[in-house]
């Protein structure tokens, strides 16, 4: 019965993810890629989305990093360039591993679909591992069920499981991790611990600082002090150091994809140097590396650093980008999920009885929400709400679950959470069939000097372009416009994610406390 | 194989941990010292090489007013002047006369470096007074220390570092004396509240506050015949520097308040800022609010501030502290009280970028709350049992960034906000041209004091607003006095133009070089056989 549950469950969010990715049928190649309907219209939107998708074609399709340059254009403004060649300013990852589903799709000719159904894969897959992990933490089976729709379908990383991000990438290296390190003691699966947090380096590089708690709680298998009345006792276990073999593999990746495209195993991809423009001869109009006069800080007339991954975060910026990720109208959690803040009990109560875990999961919500405050674009440049707390979410959705369990007969506490949920479902699947442009409220005003027209700050954006009868959702372009408009099209989604949250908290409520 | 299945262990007896605990608990404060003195003398060091360690234009003034008493055409206290307070300036004096001491900013920083350790130092008898552990405790003097403001400006002729010294020390015998009761920690309260209140008016605000926390508690214990005679008692040694600056207004400027009222006064540049519509805070509540917690946040990294708040709400709700030790302790939040309420008054002026200004001013004030931060994180580090190691974790994490990146608002502040002034081609002009010549130089020391400092000039050379006789007379005749002269034309704000641009004897000068902070003349060759070369004047009844 219980399997059965949790089959309906996959297939629902299945379903819902399904109904929500966006695409639009067709092979994009060097002479159609640069289509607005491929670009700005379409699925590739946004520069993260075609700098990613412009080296997974690079890969695939030219078996080389170096982008030609129609490619590069495809990239553009995040293009950069390495000994007179166009090279991607993404870490590798990513492309690598959408590329099974880039040629899957290609043979059905929807290659684009293709590339963004392996990211939606993996955030069914956090989904059902948001699930799994509340389950061991003492969670209620249908709160659980409750905690991983929440996460996927009522935060921002719903308007990032249908197009091409690494956000649900990350997050699942994060989960598995995690369900990794509570489900099974042995050697193999600590192994694999290693060999996921090595990996993430390829994916994002700040993907390291993410995972860091998980290693120090990992790293406890390995080397551990236990705290008698009488003595301290030190342990090393020599086979866990053993396991630390497992990030070789991810880090030779890494290394020889560096030394490929940049000359040199050490050179990250983001710190070379950028082409903001590509003129017509198909030359860079504007590299820094080409700036004649050596680069200079204006206001203090002296040499600028070198660009270094550790100066893109400083602690200058951490308030401001607080504010940003958890309180503005722009990305901020209490417009975009409000529902989150209720996770907050939840973590509390972990600790009551796990309280190493309890440790493991502030650390991590700490240390991603610092990392992107400290970043100096916190907005996540134009983006539907905060997408670098898309793991964040995914830690406290299981919070959910546990302030779900023990407040489950509390009727007062689960209206407030069903409104907040279905407010927070509502936007999110706004973002998810629509579109992730939307600029920061800093930039609107010059927005409109340049459109012309009175733009809209945050989601308000996406509700008009609900309102024009436009949706980015593949489903809808090809088949669903056939049968009922964009605003209704969003409607059935909101009531299908809402019917099913209703219906799982009903079970909860319920649930008996002997069950 | 069996090799790696094993298990290594060590075990090692807590007796012995007992011995490094007891021994580290009994002479922590001598670690503390010497960790932080070392500290201190390298990021001294590191300052002075880079140049930034004068990089305000404050602490090239500070050095030239002690530099004054000891050496110039009129030397002696008088020198000291009524702007700042004088206390930074009298204990430069052993120190100031000696050439590298005054050009490093030895003399100046010296005392920044004492409070810095001092600081560190009290920050960990506060922590051990609010019964937090050794580990809380190396946490919260760790927060202190490792911050580049902090370490700038204990690296810097500044007052910051001593003034929170001595604030500290101040209300750490405060609540000594609200624990036990002890009217000698009451005296020794009021000594170091007198001591900050010489060094700068938060100490002032300080003393007020305090005075009100002793009026309370002296009520609570033995009611209100006691309030008089602790307050009479706390209040003759805490505000006997006030009367001191009082009376040395009255005696060398006539007037009581001038230091407050007069021309040179921050009220009279306040003013100019006003009428400029520069003091957007004068009024403005919120906005004071909001620009002095920027800058506290700035000077903080944010993160240790959010936690400090955390930790001091946490200890408002501890049963194990006494209602008395936490009124005390909230002399600790005096600085914040003050910056907000003097931005509020129109009596100080702090500009950060991007919230009331284009520019960086006076951001530095924001440190001052530095130890009472310091002190609530060891807090809470010491109180949040299960989550402490993740707290210093997240603490390290940010300070991590802090570092890699040099973030410094005080640095900044100082290289390219309003803080600083670039002297470096006028008085490089003078260094250049008037060094191995001879002749005076007339120049305002109000305005132009960083010129003086940086021209690597004796201050023998200049006549100045302090200079009494020479003053007077080389405004009236300045062909008969000064060789060069070093003003802002057409700026009647500088003393040196009001006075020279209207008498006959200025037309025999020319312009030599004009830079953005100030022109120079010098006077006709032809004309040079009239002015006076030597210290011929008496002073000493001016």
């Amino acid at each position: 019965m219980k399997k059965l549950h949790t089959i309906l469950f996959v297939l629902f969010c299945s379903l819902i993810l399904t109904l929500s990715i966006r695409g639009i049928p067709g092979n994009p190649n060097t002479l159609t890629m640069n289509e607005q309907r491929w670009t700005e219209d379409g699925p590739l939107e946004l520069s993260p989305e075609r700098g990613r998708f412009a080296l997974l074609y690079s890969l695939v399709e030219d078996k080389s990093p170096y982008f030609s340059v129609p490619v590069a254009r495809l990239a553009l403004p995040d293009l950069g360039y390495h000994n007179q060649k166009y090279v991607s300013l993404f870490a590798p990852g990513l492309s690598y591993l959408t590329s099974p589903g880039y040629m899957i799709g290609k043979y059905f000719g929807a290659s684009q679909l293709g590339t963004f159904a392996v990211v939606a894969l993996f955030a069914l897959i956090n989904a059902w591992l948001v699930y799994r992990i509340s389950v061991i933490l003492g969670a209620r089976r249908w709160a659980s069920y409750l905690a991983g729709i929440t996460f996927l379908f009522a935060t921002p990383a719903f308007a990032y499981a249908v197009t091409l991000y690494q956000h649900h990438l990350t997050t699942f290296l994060l989960l598995c991790s995690i369900y990794l390190l509570l489900r099974f003691k042995g050697l193999a699966p600590l192994s694999f611990v290693w060999f996921l947090i090595a990996i993430s380096i390829p994916l994002d590089y700040p993907n390291l600082l993410i995972l860091l708690p998980v290693g120090i709680y990992a790293l406890k298998r390995i080397v551990w002090v236990e705290n008698s009345v009488k003595n301290w006792s030190f342990h090393v276990s020599p086979a866990g150091i053993i396991t630390l073999f497992g990030v070789l593999p991810p880090l030779l990746f890494f290394l020889w994809f560096n030394n490929w495209s940049y000359g040199n195993p050490l050179q990250f991809s983001g710190t070379v140097s950028s082409v903001k423009a590509i003129d017509e001869t198909g030359k860079p109009s504007t590299p820094i590396s080409y700036s004649p006069e050596p680069v200079v800080n204006e206001s203090t007339n002296e040499p600028k650093p070198k660009k270094s991954v550790v100066r893109f975060f400083n602690p200058r910026n951490l308030l401001d980008g607080l504010v940003i990720h958890l309180f503005s109208i722009d990305r901020g959690m209490l417009i975009y999920t409000p529902v989150m803040f209720l996770s907050i009990f939840g973590i509390i109560l972990l600790g009551h009885q796990f309280s190493a875990v309890m440790t493991l999961f502030v650390a991590t919500i700490g240390s991603t929400l610092l990392l992107y405050a400290m970043w100096g674009d916190p907005w996540g440049g134009w983006a539907f709400g905060s997408r670098y707390l898309i793991p964040v979410y995914s830690v406290l959705a299981i919070g959910i679950a546990i302030v779900l369990s023990h407040w489950r007969k509390n009727i007062f506490f689960l209206i407030c959470f069903f409104l907040l949920f279905l407010y927070s479902a509502s936007v999110s699947t706004l973002g998810a069939i629509t579109s992730n442009r939307n600029p920061p409220s800093k930039e609107i005003d010059a927005l409109s000097l340049l459109t012309g027209r009175n733009e809209e700050k945050t989601y308000d954006r996406n509700i008009t372009i609900l309102k024009v009868n436009k949706s980015k959702s593949f489903v809808f372009q090809t088949e669903g416009y056939k049968y009922v408009n964009a605003q209704t099209y969003y409607i059935l989604l909101v009531s299908l994610i809402g019917i099913s949250a209703f219906t799982w908290l009903i079970l909860l409520f319920k649930q008996k406390l002997s069950e | 194989m069996k090799l790696l299945q094993k298990t290594y262990s060590i075990q090692i007896p807590k007796a012995h941990f007992d011995g490094v605990l007891s021994l580290l608990n009994k002479h922590a404060h001598l670690v503390i010292a010497v960790i932080l003195s070392c500290i201190s003398i390298y990021y001294f060091n590191t300052y002075l090489q880079n140049n930034l360690g004068l990089a305000y234009n404050d602490a090239r003034s500070h050095l030239d007013i002690g530099r004054r008493v000891v050496e110039g055409l009129k030397p002696g206290l008088a020198q000291l002047g009524s702007v700042w307070l004088p206390l930074n300036h009298i204990l430069m004096v052993p120190l100031i006369w000696h050439d590298w001491m005054w050009h490093s900013g030895f003399a100046g920083a010296i005392q920044s470096m004492i409070g810095f350790v001092a600081s560190g130092l009290v920050i960990y008898y506060i922590m051990k007074e609010l019964r937090v552990g050794m580990l809380g405790r190396l946490v919260g003097v760790a927060v202190f220390a490792a911050n580049i403001n902090i370490l700038y400006l204990q690296s810097t002729a500044m007052t910051e570092l001593f003034l929170i010294a001595t604030m500290t020390i101040g209300v750490y015998e405060l609540i000594l004396w609200h624990k036990h009761d002890n009217v000698l920690y009451l005296i020794r309260s009021a000594f170091w509240i007198m001591l900050a209140s010489l060094t700068r008016y938060d100490g002032w605000f300080l003393l007020g506050y305090a005075s009100v926390l002793v009026a309370i508690q002296s009520w609570k214990i033995s009611g209100f015949r006691s309030v008089e005679g602790k307050s009479i008692l706390f209040l003759t040694l805490a505000a006997f520097g006030i009367m001191l600056w009082l009376l040395w207004n009255l005696l060398i400027f006539k007037d009581p308040l001038y230091f407050a009222l007069g021309p040179f006064s921050a009220h009279a540049q306040q003013l100019q800022l006003e009428q400029a519509g520069e003091l957007a805070t004068k009024y403005n509540l919120w906005l004071s609010i909001q620009t002095y917690m920027y800058a506290v946040f700035y000077n903080t990294y944010t993160f240790p501030t959010l936690l400090a708040l955390i930790g001091f709400f946490v200890m408002l709700r501890d049963r194990v502290i006494s209602g008395a030790v936490k009124i005390s302790a909230s002399a600790l939040f005096a600085p914040l009280l003050f910056n907000i309420l003097a931005l509020f008054m129109g009596f100080s002026v702090l500009f950060i970028q991007g919230i009331n200004g284009t520019s960086w001013f006076n951001v530095r004030y924001g440190i001052m709350i530095a130890p009472t931060v310091a002190i609530f994180i060891g807090y809470l580090v010491d109180r949040a049992k299960g989550l402490q190691w993740t707290i210093i974790g997240l603490l390290a994490f940010v300070l991590f960034f802090a570092f890699a990146n040099g973030d410094a608002v005080t640095i900044d502040d100082a290289r390219v906000g309003s803080s600083q002034k670039n002297v470096s081609e006028v008085s490089g002009y003078l260094n250049k041209h008037a060094k191995d010549e001879k002749g005076f130089i007339l120049i305002s020391a109000a305005s132009h004091d960083a010129i003086i400092f940086s021209s690597g000039l004796p201050m023998k050379r200049f006549i100045h607003e302090g200079t009494g006789l020479y003053w007077e007379n080389a405004l009236a005749l300045p062909d008969r006095w000064a060789r060069w002269i070093v003003m802002r034309t057409h700026d009647d704000n500088d003393l040196v133009w009001k006075g020279v641009s209207r008498v006959p004897g200025f037309a025999l000068y020319q312009k030599v070089a004009s830079y953005p902070f100030a022109d120079i003349y010098e006077i006709d060759a032809s004309r040079s056989g009239n002015l006076n070369y030597d210290a011929v004047l008496d002073n000493s009844h001016k």
